[in-house]
């Protein structure tokens, strides 16, 4: 199976193909430096076509697309989403999303032992995105979270993360800007220019491989927090 | 500086997909070589009336869930296949910038997907370019008057590309904003425009006086100062008489709106000599406005409502007259939110 995957969830572009049959992998991304602002409408393209030309592959061979559908920056989903779709209408290539978490998850779980990974990304406003899987070192249909997705303050998270079992591994941007309250609570965290931090579209191919393709109106950003406008009108109502 | 086109060198691209997001509007159309319209979706959100105004992210996240479909119904009813399209356009700004780039992350992956160029369309263009559409409209030299909720401006349109020139714009609100606070303040909700028009029928437009910036020369627009008469207006009456007054508080009040649209309308035709008027934007639809302008003595062209309020189909318009990029030369392309518009993309 060849499946094409993007994330754009976080300040990195990230773009992957995995040949399932081969097991070859090729990666592109780009990082911005310390305070540029991310690159997802200008180089998201770019490294998709990049990817798919460098594997040897053609659109028309494809048999997926993974998109990351987050939690992440709004905008930053929407660009993912809005062009994984596109590209899935126009080439008829069926059209999976993947949560960057568990992508997270995936990537970090099979690189260092634990019994349980917390990926968690900073959410800005003094929250963090977060979510917790029991280690596993390969993607399979059925990986149920022990934390579903959610936004939280890094204190509550500190909080609860001994309920989820004594060996934890915390990665992602999230876990290094709250590094000390995690590990406070007991959570390891890898050092900060490791590695698995980093979202990886070539976790997102892994996972996409054992997902049914999806209908892809129904492949949409996993906000996890409604719009501040929302939230505003919500509160004048109750009172 | 600016990138002048002539007349003569149109390329022809066959079908043009346009796609619009810039506000509150999720737009797709087809258009053909010659300006003939195909397919007009407009998608309105209609959520907004309960915040107030335009919230970007809530019209973000709307567009994200309306673009596809809006672009397959385009298509469909234009009873065409992506591959059959010539050209793809968008709109790049100036807009909303978390609305812009769910347009352009679209556009970008459906022309990438066939390797079709891409016209990166400039908003307000799209607005004087629906003049440009079906076949009607004027003729360029002409002066064009776009007032909406987002904007309003003068430009002079010496020809079709994007090279007008602004004589005047709005220093602080739109024409059609005033008209949305203006109904606001007399309890009519938002978007009120239409509301207040209608109200305003049954009101003695010389009942009150209201400024229409008539200290500001030149072509430059001011509203501000109008909504805050109309609050302390409505203050002083209190709450009954306000009640008892509205129709003609209403109706003065668009007179000053209208006027102050008409009276620099009219500075702009004698400064530039011309004799042709096309009107745009939502505010175009205001029957006061039409038949003040029509006192004006100049040709006047204001194309249908549909194409006055955002769409898709001005998109392609104007894309018919601004140079396409080819592929994969568009892949870096970015939305701006405001301010200088690039003329020589
Ligand atoms: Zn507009």
């Amino acid at each position: 199976m060849r499946i094409l995957a993007l994330d754009t969830a976080t300040s990195a572009t990230a773009a992957a193909h995995l040949d399932t049959a081969t097991g070859t992998e090729v990666q592109a991304r780009d990082d911005p430096p310390p305070g540029v602002r991310p690159r997802h409408t200008t180089k998201l393209i770019s490294l998709l076509t990049e990817v798919l030309q460098r594997s040897g592959s053609d659109w028309a061979e494809l048999d997926r697309i993974a998109v990351g559908v987050g939690p992440g920056t709004f905008t930053g989903l929407r660009i993912g989403v809005a062009t994984a779709r596109a590209l899935a209408r126009a080439h008829g290539v069926p059209l999976v999303g993947v949560s960057t978490l568990q992508s997270l998850a995936l990537g970090a779980a099979g690189a260092e032992a634990t019994s349980v990974v917390m990926p968690v990304l900073d959410a800005r406003r003094g929250e963090v995105f977060a979510a917790a899987w029991p280690a596993r070192r390969s993607a399979s249909s059925c990986w149920d979270p022990l934390l579903a997705p959610l936004a939280v303050t890094p204190q509550s998270l500190a909080e609860l993360a001994p309920q989820l079992g004594a060996d934890r591994l915390a990665v992602g941007d999230g876990s290094v800007a709250f590094r000390a309250v995690l590990e406070c609570s007991g959570t390891r965290v890898p050092e900060d220019d490791s590695e698995l931090h980093r979202v990886s579209a070539i976790n997102h191919c892994r996972l996409a491989g054992g997902q049914p393709p999806q209908d892809p109106a129904g492949v949409r950003p996993q906000y996890l927090r409604l719009p501040d406008a929302e939230l505003a009108r919500r509160a004048t109502q109750r009172k | 500086m600016a990138h002048r086109r002539g007349e003569i060198d149109i390329p022809r691209h066959g079908l043009i997909l346009a796609i619009e997001t810039s506000c509150d509007d999720t737009c797709a159309a087809v258009v053909d070589d010659e300006g003939r319209i195909r397919a007009n979706v407009i998608s309105s959100q209609g959520i907004h009336d309960r915040y107030g105004g335009v919230v970007p992210e809530i019209a973000s996240r709307h567009h994200l869930e309306l673009i596809g479909d809006a672009v397959d119904d385009a298509l469909a009813q234009a009873q065409l296949k992506l591959p059959q399209v010539g050209l793809v356009a968008v709109t790049r700004g100036p807009g909303l910038v978390a609305a812009l780039l769910v347009g352009l992350a679209t556009a970008k992956a459906l022309a990438a997907a066939h390797e079709l160029p891409l016209a990166p369309v400039d908003h307000l263009h799209g607005h004087i370019a629906a003049s440009f559409l079906d076949g009607s409209g004027l003729e360029p030299p002409f002066v064009s008057l776009v007032a909406s909720g987002g904007h309003t401006f003068l430009a002079l349109v010496r020809d079709r590309g994007a090279d007008y020139e602004v004589l005047g714009q709005t220093l602080d609100d739109a024409a059609g904003e005033a008209f949305d606070k203006g109904a606001r303040l007399l309890g009519l909700g938002y978007p009120g425009g239409a509301a207040l028009e209608r109200l305003a029928r049954d009101g003695d437009p010389a009942s009150f006086e209201f400024p229409t910036a008539a200290g500001l020369r030149g072509l430059d627009f001011s509203f501000a100062g109008l909504k805050t008469a109309l609050l302390y207006r409505v203050r002083d009456l209190g709450e009954r008489e306000t009640e008892r007054r509205r129709a003609d508080l209403a109706a003065a009040y668009q007179r000053a709106i209208v006027e102050a649209l008409a009276v620099r309308a009219e500075r702009a035709l004698a400064q530039t000599g011309l004799d042709k008027l096309a009107v745009g934007g939502g505010v175009a639809a205001n029957g006061a406005l039409r038949d003040r302008l029509a006192q004006l003595g100049a040709r006047l062209d204001i194309p249908p409502r549909q194409l006055c309020t955002d769409n898709a189909a001005m998109i392609a318009g104007a894309a018919r007259y601004v140079p396409a990029i080819r592929y994969p030369d568009y892949f870096e392309l970015d939305v701006y939110a405001t301010g200088e518009r690039p003329l020589s993309a």
